[in-house]
């Protein structure tokens, strides 16, 4: 069973439920208000959205739910887990990934489909990627992280995926992150919206 | 009651996006500033607790959900009502 | 003229807006002077934005039923069949007053707004669609509200979770002091889900509220809607709605929830006037009355009076009716969202309505009085002969120069900068963006295409409001047909000026009996809509607006054809069926008022649109696209904006027109070259049936140029052009 965490305000939630569904899985909601046992769960995706409207900072409300607290413990035992654009910003205001998503230095919403670099390959979510095109559509999208923790990212293999062109502005070009262990990664742009050739691509299937 | 007010700034070493946006446009308008820094003022109200409990919490809760440390810096002033 | 026997006090009239005339009517219906809270009902519910009272008469006239319309008379959007157990419900809105007064706020609600009416029907709202008419960018404050409303449509659409996929957006002088912003959105019903209605029934059910708290905003904002600007406009900022998509977006799961569950009994959104027109509505579409405590609102402010209550535009928040056994399902499914429910009042037998404030009755009075009521006015209006001439003069220029010219004007350049702020792909299902001539999504249960073109042309209804009228049917349905698409149904949203000059009345009525006749032809009936009247500013009228949505469908997902050519040595061809000529928007932004010949044949044009999509659905169709404004020579620039060129060698197909003369109608169609004959089949067989249908084979594509006979300008040139508009017209907003 995959786990498909929903907050008040998560948007792409039936997105990831379908993807889940069309790479034969069985998807399993995962409320916002209830914690759960991580042994029933082969892995976690964290859906994109405006959990919470985006208030106070983005993600950061919705960190600090109880349905969190079971995704750390998750997280701990090596669980695979994706966060994808809000389910990133969550991530990284939850200490699972490191970093944080402000503002795109444009200070508008930014929708259009980029060029991505596979850096390093996180084996739990799509394995060795060369580069693939996928939509990106959201507001804060920037990483942004300090020098140190920059380096040590670069240095231990955290960077997942890299844009050719820089939308947002986001240090070194980070699209995703993963953490140390690799069984975490979050990424801005959403694979589910790039699952058949109608959509306007198929580069996404993969990381499902 | 006890009012004690939050003020979040982006940090110094951050490149604030919409402070430089507020600088810009007031520049159209000929207004020109040293600078200008963009952040957020949250207030909490304390029913039954002392000014000291009352700062001790705000601090708490600035940690827990008000601001994000990596790009925010914080400050607490407080008011008896 | 009814008999002045009352005397109001003028202050009264002016507040509440109601004429004098108006008063004299109420007067008669109520066998006295309106008392109280009377008067704030009145000033709601008679405004033009509610009554309709200016163009219900005209109304009437639209072509509204056919077989696939779904019997949903007087409900907040139509809904038709699609077949296979699926059904879609759309509508078209104005939001046009609040969008001058405070762009984001104004732009943000209007959006709010419909998805209401969409979603209290019972069906998801899966796409948006917005038309956007604005003055010309150094207007005064133009840069400011073109940022406002496209950010306000943005913050609004983005955060409640529903695709942005198609939009339409103007520039003209005309709209410098009054902006239009029309919002477009559908939903959908699969085979097990219910169309909901409005019309409350069943005594002793309860009367629902929930969604969010109600608060001072908006009063009058329905009553403003129905005036035009003057020097006091700024004044009207209170009355501009305040609007939170997170809210909206638990509303939208919340009654969704009940509404699957079979909890309710009818549902109605507070939109325009607020708790006032849901409730009244509910109660005469119902034939019950009701009994409603104003003090059990969920209100923001302590100190709010009833009248507020009554009038307050707070947004996201509905209405409802329920059997009193259902309520504390309803009330946890709305915790479970973190919205408030509250019973307010009860159905009632007799039918009236009956207003308490803390238990004290304040008004009792009948709704039909001011629902059915409302005045009926015929504004006299004229009918308004042909300006068809015989003599076109075609401003003739050089392929780039006359591209270049159109590029730079903000009318021909790229509006990448207004739709990439909109997520065009939450829900997964976008198959063709913004950045195509028609929007695109994947039906949920049967993966069928279903597509949303916007459609009326400004410059067109410039001509001749009929011809324009027409236009916004035909030409969109021509954009449907070239990709494959059959024509469903239309919703419009009929933007005009003061109704009380009869020569724009005389607009009004033209484009309505014209848009009606098209609709009829092409057998696509009008099923939803809403006026939009006193779009003026200090006495100068916007262009007279009448913009339609119209969606369609195809079975195939896959093969639809591309705006831009795709492949190399491709034969593209010109299909035009030329019933009239003009002079060109090109001569618009040339400074001069472009001139028409002839007249459109709507049984002609039907054959036209069904015989073209007959021929993509043949799959040999690679690019294609509808001639547009400019003309044929800037259509084809846009083609090569996938970087591939075009060589035309035929000088036949401009000699009529020039390069930047206008046919209506003409169509660019490609196909591979081992398919031409093929083609060629097809449009003969399309001209056995219409005779004054003509074929040019332009060339062939590839290259690095767009080449039309001698002239050459390279593809990357008219990118860079292109693409360099928005930035050199709106340099602040860059």
């Amino acid at each position: 069973m995959i786990g498909v965490v929903r907050f008040l305000g998560t948007n792409c939630d039936q997105d990831i439920w379908k993807a889940v569904e069309s790479s034969g899985k069985t998807p399993s909601w995962l409320w916002y208000q209830d914690q759960f046992n991580y042994k029933d769960y082969e892995s976690i995706i964290i859906p994109g959205g405006f959990s919470y409207g985006d208030y106070v900072r983005t993600g950061a409300l919705a960190a600090k739910t109880p349905v969190m607290d079971s995704v750390r413990e998750a997280a701990k035992y090596g669980v695979p887990i994706m966060g994808i654009c809000n389910g990133f910003q969550i991530l990284c205001e939850s200490g699972l990934l490191p970093g944080v998503l402000v503002k795109n230095n444009n200070l508008r919403f930014i929708d259009k489909w980029v060029e991505l670099k596979g850096e390093n390959s996180c084996e739990s979510w799509g394995g060795k990627m060369q580069s693939c095109n996928l939509p990106i559509a959201h507001g804060e999208g920037c990483f942004f992280t300090h020098e140190e923790e920059l380096k040590q990212i670069e240095d231990q293999q955290q960077v997942w995926l890299r844009y050719k062109e820089n939308p947002n502005g986001s240090l070194n070009d980070i699209a995703g992150v993963m953490n140390k262990e690799k069984n975490v990664a979050g990424l801005m742009p959403h694979p589910e919206r790039a699952l058949f050739d109608w959509m306007g691509g198929s580069d996404g299937a993969k990381f499902f | 009651m006890i009012l004690v007010g939050v003020k979040i700034m982006p940090r110094k070493e951050v490149l604030d996006s919409q402070g430089r946006a507020t600088m810009k446009t007031l520049g159209h308008h000929e207004i020109a500033l040293n600078d200008c820094r963009v952040g957020k003022y949250v207030e909490l109200k304390f029913d039954k607790e002392t000014k000291e409990e009352a700062l001790s919490k705000s601090k708490e809760i600035a940690e827990l959900i008000l601001f994000n440390p990596l790009v925010e810096t914080f400050e607490l002033e407080v008011k008896e009502l | 003229m009814v008999q002045n026997s009352f005397k109001a006090d003028p202050k009264y009239l002016k507040t509440y807006r109601i004429s004098e005339d108006e008063y004299q009517m109420i007067c008669k219906l109520l066998g006295r002077e309106p008392e109280g809270l009377e008067w704030a009902l009145f000033s709601a519910l008679w405004s033009e934005h509610c009554s309709y009272k200016s163009s219900k008469v005209h109304l009437r006239k639209f072509y509204s039923k056919n077989d696939i319309v779904v019997d949903a008379e007087g409900e907040n959007a139509g809904v038709i069949h699609l077949g296979q157990g699926e059904q879609v419900s759309f509508k078209m809105e104005s939001h046009n007053h609040p969008s001058f007064i405070s762009p984001h706020q104004g732009a943000a609600t209007g959006v709010g707004g419909i998805l209401r009416d969409i979603f209290t029907m019972g069906a998801r709202p899966i796409a948006l669609g917005n038309y956007l008419c604005f003055g010309e960018p150094k207007a005064d404050r133009m840069s400011l509200i073109v940022d406002g409303v496209v950010r306000g449509i943005a913050d609004y659409g983005n955060c409640v979770g529903v695709p942005m996929i198609t939009g339409q957006t103007n520039f003209h002088s005309s709209y410098n002091g009054n902006v239009l912003v029309n919002a477009f959105a559908l939903g959908y019903f699969g085979k097990e889900d219910q169309v909901y209605s409005s019309k409350a029934h069943g005594t002793g059910n309860y009367v629902v509220y929930v969604g969010a708290k109600t608060g001072k905003d908006g009063v009058h904002g329905a009553s403003m809607a129905s005036e035009s600007f003057d020097e006091d406009s700024e004044d009207k900022k209170p009355t501009v709605q305040i609007g939170d998509p997170f809210y909206e977006k638990l509303l939208i799961e919340g009654c969704l929830e009940v509404m699957k569950l079979d909890l309710v009994e009818a549902i109605q959104d507070m939109g325009a006037a607020g708790l006032t027109s849901s409730s009244f509505e509910m109660s005469d579409g119902g034939g019950v009355g009701l009994h409603l405590h104003l003090d059990k609102v969920p209100a923001r402010d302590s100190d709010i009076t009833p009248e507020e209550i009554l009038l307050s535009e707070s947004q996201e928040r509905m209405l409802l009716i329920c059997k009193p056994e259902n309520f504390a399902k309803i009330s946890e499914v709305f915790d479970k969202w973190d919205l408030d429910a509250a019973v307010i009042g009860e159905v009632v037998d007799e039918k009236e309505i009956t207003l308490f404030w803390k238990g004290e009755k304040q008004l009792k009075i009948d709704p039909s009085v001011l629902v059915e009521n409302a005045p009926r006015y015929n504004r006299s209006y004229d009918e308004i002969p042909s300006k068809s001439v015989q003599d076109l003069k075609i401003l003739d220029s050089d392929l780039k120069d006359g591209l270049n010219k159109i590029y730079s004007h903000i009318e021909g350049g790229s509006k990448n900068w207004i739709y990439q702020q909109y997520d065009q792909r939450v829900g997964a299902r976008t198959a063709k963006d913004c950045s195509s001539s028609i929007g695109v999504v994947s039906l949920p249960e049967t993966g069928r295409a279903l597509s949303v073109v916007l459609g009326c042309r400004p410059y067109v209804m410039r001509m001749h409001p009929g011809l324009g009228g027409a236009d916004a049917v035909i030409y969109p349905s021509l954009e449907l047909a070239v990709k494959g698409f059959k024509s469903l149904a239309v919703t419009d949203c009929l933007n005009f000026g003061n109704p009380e000059k009869p020569e724009l009345m005389s607009e009004f009525v033209a484009a309505v009996e014209s848009m009606s006749e098209a609709c009829k032809a092409i057998d696509a009936p009008v099923i939803s809509g809403n006026v939009s009247l006193y779009n003026e500013t200090l006495e100068k009228n916007v262009t007279s607006t009448p913009s339609t949505g119209i969606v369609g469908i195809k079975d195939d997902i896959q093969n639809i054809p591309s705006d831009k050519f795709q492949q190399n040595g491709d034969v593209a061809f010109v299909l035009r069926l030329p019933q009239v000529k003009t002079e060109g928007c090109y001569k618009e932004i040339c400074g001069e008022q472009p001139k028409y010949s002839g007249e459109l044949n709507n049984k002609e044009l039907s054959e036209f649109v069904t015989g073209l999509k007959e021929i993509v659905l043949k799959n040999i169709i690679t690019t294609s696209k509808v001639s547009g404004n400019f003309g044929l020579a800037f259509t084809l620039s846009k083609m090569c904006m996938s970087g591939m060129g075009l060589k035309v060698d035929n000088q036949e197909v401009f000699s009529s027109q020039g390069l930047f003369g206008e046919s209506l109608y003409e169509v660019v169609l490609c196909v591979s070259k081992n398919q031409k004959e093929g083609f060629l089949q097809l449009a003969s067989e399309l001209k056995s049936k219409l005779n004054q249908l003509e074929i040019y084979e332009l060339g062939t594509t590839g290259g690095s140029n767009l080449e039309i006979n001698s002239q050459s300008v390279p593809v990357d040139h008219l990118f860079k052009e292109y693409n360099q508009s928005w930035e050199k017209n709106f340099e602040v907003l860059a």
